[in-house]
């Protein structure tokens, strides 16, 4: 059943419908041993069916899917005590303090050594071990369910949206954490809608859409593969720029605070439109010239925006 | 199955309710208020007597030993009302339901009677009542007793049929002796069937159910686990009642074996039908709904309350069908009437009902979200 595989998962042609919705369509890839892979993708887009379908939660409509050499849909029993899962929207029990709720999750699984008191210093919870659980924040609250999909010293972790719904300062102390584990060289299968995480984090970006996988690689092939461009971005520009720009042939985009976004190919680009600008008598406040990152080269590939909210060139937040 | 992972379970689920000190303080309040609440009453009808309103129209030596009499009957507290007053019109202004109307001329007619043996002399007392009054039918069967008393002696007849009660019981019990097993079995019902719907709703829309699949525990040692912990509680909940109705109500129970017996056989029934109502209401308001609309009619139904033998014939029917009425037959037999066949046979009952919905509940809880 433990066939020796250098994948941790492996995922062939993997598909699962709800009555005539297709929530996942014939996926495949492969996550190496040690290796972060990221699901990036918007909402709905099918990355929790997949991540549930591996970690043993669902099953598939078809397609063949093995974790750590063992088919997910028979050896169930043997892969949970391998894996560690924080789901989407984790949640505990309310009254239950961290230092309880670890014990309690070691014990579910036959652990008599958990170090609790490690995994609580690994996740920066060691001041609030005695805090129950409701009195936690989101940011505290989501720690705690990656410690606790490491009290069994998991071979493969899955984390599924770790961030979401959390203010910027917690989301970065919860990518600490992540980091760290990364650094332990532990197999990380996460999903997010998130690009600066899936940037930051992953050695293999999986972009999926509308239950189908349409890009994948490391994230800076992705970006290299899939923008070629640079994007311009002129703050507080006044009305007339945006028509000059228009006029010597560029694709202008207004964005918030009067900001106007143009992608460009070329650094002579840049210099015809400030010349363009000057020579008519106009003004900005100032300018960025900046690579794409994963959000431009998900509108690229699929039209549509990663997030509610996201517009070009900067976050609606 | 490992014991440890159900222990660690059972720990964690005891500690939350533990924590949540108004939710346990209701959950085991509630039957012991049920208790001191129908406890008085019952306790005031064991020594229970009417308000009688009387109104001598005759105004006689005679009438007045009547009215005596019937006061000294202890059945009775008596209010004269003035002869001149509108009897039907007092009964409407003071909301009393009967006055009972002594005629005019009882004396003499009493006289002729007894003196000149005229058989045909008598007199008509008049029961003046309100029929929308729910009591005012036991008031009038006992003054029927009371005349038919009366008429009796007067002929100076000896009866033939003479009455003598016998218990069947070896003392005489009270009736809040008959209603705390009633009480404990309603409890127990409740406690289990809202404890496994509330519980298992709230964790799976919480999404700790989808967590925990994810983990080695099985439905198995989950289930069993719950099971557990309602009994626990179950166990906490009774003692609590018990110990209310000694040290208030001086209760003489038996507390056997059989006590445990039922209240596990309870647990396991209403636990398994929690579990098929959890599996098939997705949220937990319906579910509460759903074990509302099955507790409710069962706690009035299944004796509970009152004897099913106040019902009429068909709910009577009916009561025999649901297992909470085995489970208050079982406990009376064994805590009042100590008689041990018919708390078999009610254990046999309810034992069958309760292996049928736990199998049906353990097949019905869904663990993987599955398809």
């Amino acid at each position: 059943m433990n066939k020796a595989t250098e994948y941790a998962i492996e995922v062939e042609n993997l598909t699962k419908s709800y009555g005539d919705l297709l929530a996942v369509n014939d996926i495949s890839f492969t996550v190496g041993k040690g290796e972060v892979f990221a699901l990036l993708g918007p909402n709905g887009a099918g990355k929790t069916t997949t991540v549930e379908i591996i970690d043993t939660i669902r099953t598939p409509t078809s397609g063949k899917v093995t974790l750590l050499g063992m088919d997910v849909t028979k050896y169930k029993h043997d892969i949970v005590h391998r894996i560690g899962v924080l789901p989407q929207g984790f949640t505990s029990f309310d009254r239950i303090t961290v230092r309880e709720t670890l014990q309690y999750y070691s014990r579910l699984y036959h652990c008599r050594n958990t170090d609790i008191d490690g995994l609580i210093g690994l996740v920066n919870l060691t001041d609030k071990r005695d805090e129950q659980y409701k009195n936690l924040s989101g940011g505290l609250k989501q720690r705690l369910g990656i410690a606790i999909s490491l009290v069994n010293d998991p071979e493969v972790v899955f984390l599924d949206e770790p961030t979401t719904g959390l203010d910027p300062r917690a989301r970065h102390e919860v990518w600490q954490v992540l980091q760290g584990l990364k650094k332990a060289g532990k197999t990380v299968l996460l999903t997010t809608h998130y690009m600066e995480e899936a940037e930051l984090l992953a050695d293999m970006v999986a972009i999926i859409s509308r239950g189908k996988i349409i890009a994948m690689g490391s994230p800076v092939e992705l970006i290299h593969n899939n923008a070629d461009t640079q994007i311009l971005t002129l703050q507080s520009a006044d009305e007339k720029v945006f028509e000059i720009v228009r006029r010597i042939g560029f694709e202008p985009v207004h964005t918030n605070h009067n900001n106007i976004r143009i992608r460009v190919e070329h650094t002579e680009d840049v210099q015809q439109i400030l010349s363009a600008i000057k020579d008519a008598g106009s003004f900005y406040r100032g300018l960025d010239v900046r690579k794409p990152n994963l959000e431009e080269v998900f509108l690229k590939l699929t039209g549509e925006a990663l997030r509610d909210g996201y517009v070009e060139g900067g976050e609606a937040e | 199955m490992n014991l440890r992972v159900v222990f660690a379970n059972l720990y964690v689920k005891l500690l939350s309710v533990y924590r949540e000190k108004t939710t346990m303080f209701f959950t085991l309040a509630f039957p012991i208020i049920l208790i001191l609440v129908f406890g008085t009453i019952f306790m005031s009808q064991d020594n229970m007597n009417f308000h009688l309103c009387v109104q001598d129209l005759d105004q006689s030596k005679s009438s007045k030993e009547s009215v005596e009499a019937l006061e000294l009957n202890g059945k009775f507290k008596i209010t004269r009302v003035d002869p001149a007053v509108d009897t039907a019109q007092y009964v409407r202004d003071t909301k009393v339901n009967l006055v009972l109307v002594i005629p005019k001329g009882l004396e003499k007619s009493l006289l002729r009677r007894k003196f000149f043996n005229d058989f045909t002399a008598s007199a008509t007392v008049t029961y003046v009542y309100d029929p929308s009054s729910s009591s005012v039918s036991t008031k009038m069967d006992i003054l029927n007793g009371v005349l038919a008393g009366i008429n009796q002696e007067m002929s100076r007849i000896p009866p033939f049929l003479k009455p003598v009660s016998k218990s069947i019981l070896i003392r005489k019990y009270r009736f809040i002796e008959y209603f705390i097993p009633g009480i404990i079995a309603m409890s127990v019902m409740t406690l289990s069937l809202f404890g496994a719907v509330n519980m298992n709703t709230e964790l799976r829309q919480k999404g700790i159910i989808r967590k925990l699949s994810t983990t080695p525990i099985t439905r198995t040692e989950w289930i069993l686990s719950d099971i557990l912990y309602q009994f626990t509680i179950a166990v906490v909940s009774t003692t609590l009642m018990l110990l209310v109705s000694y040290a208030v109500f001086d209760v003489n129970l038996h507390i056997n074996a059989w006590l445990p017996a039922f209240i596990s056989l309870d647990v396991f029934a209403f636990v398994g039908i929690g579990m098929i109502l959890t599996r098939f209401t997705k949220e937990a308001q319906s579910a509460a709904a759903a074990a509302n609309a099955i507790s409710f009619p069962m706690m009035f139904l299944s004796g509970s309350f009152f004897p099913i033998e106040l019902m009429p014939g068909f709910l009577q029917k009916i009561a025999k069908t649901l297992p909470l009425y085995y489970v208050n037959e079982g406990l009376r037999a064994a805590m009042v009437f100590e008689d041990t066949m018919a708390a078999l046979r009610a254990a046999a009952i309810i034992g069958a009902f309760a292996a049928v919905v736990f199998i049906l509940g353990i097949i019905a809880t869904k663990w993987e979200e599955g398809q």
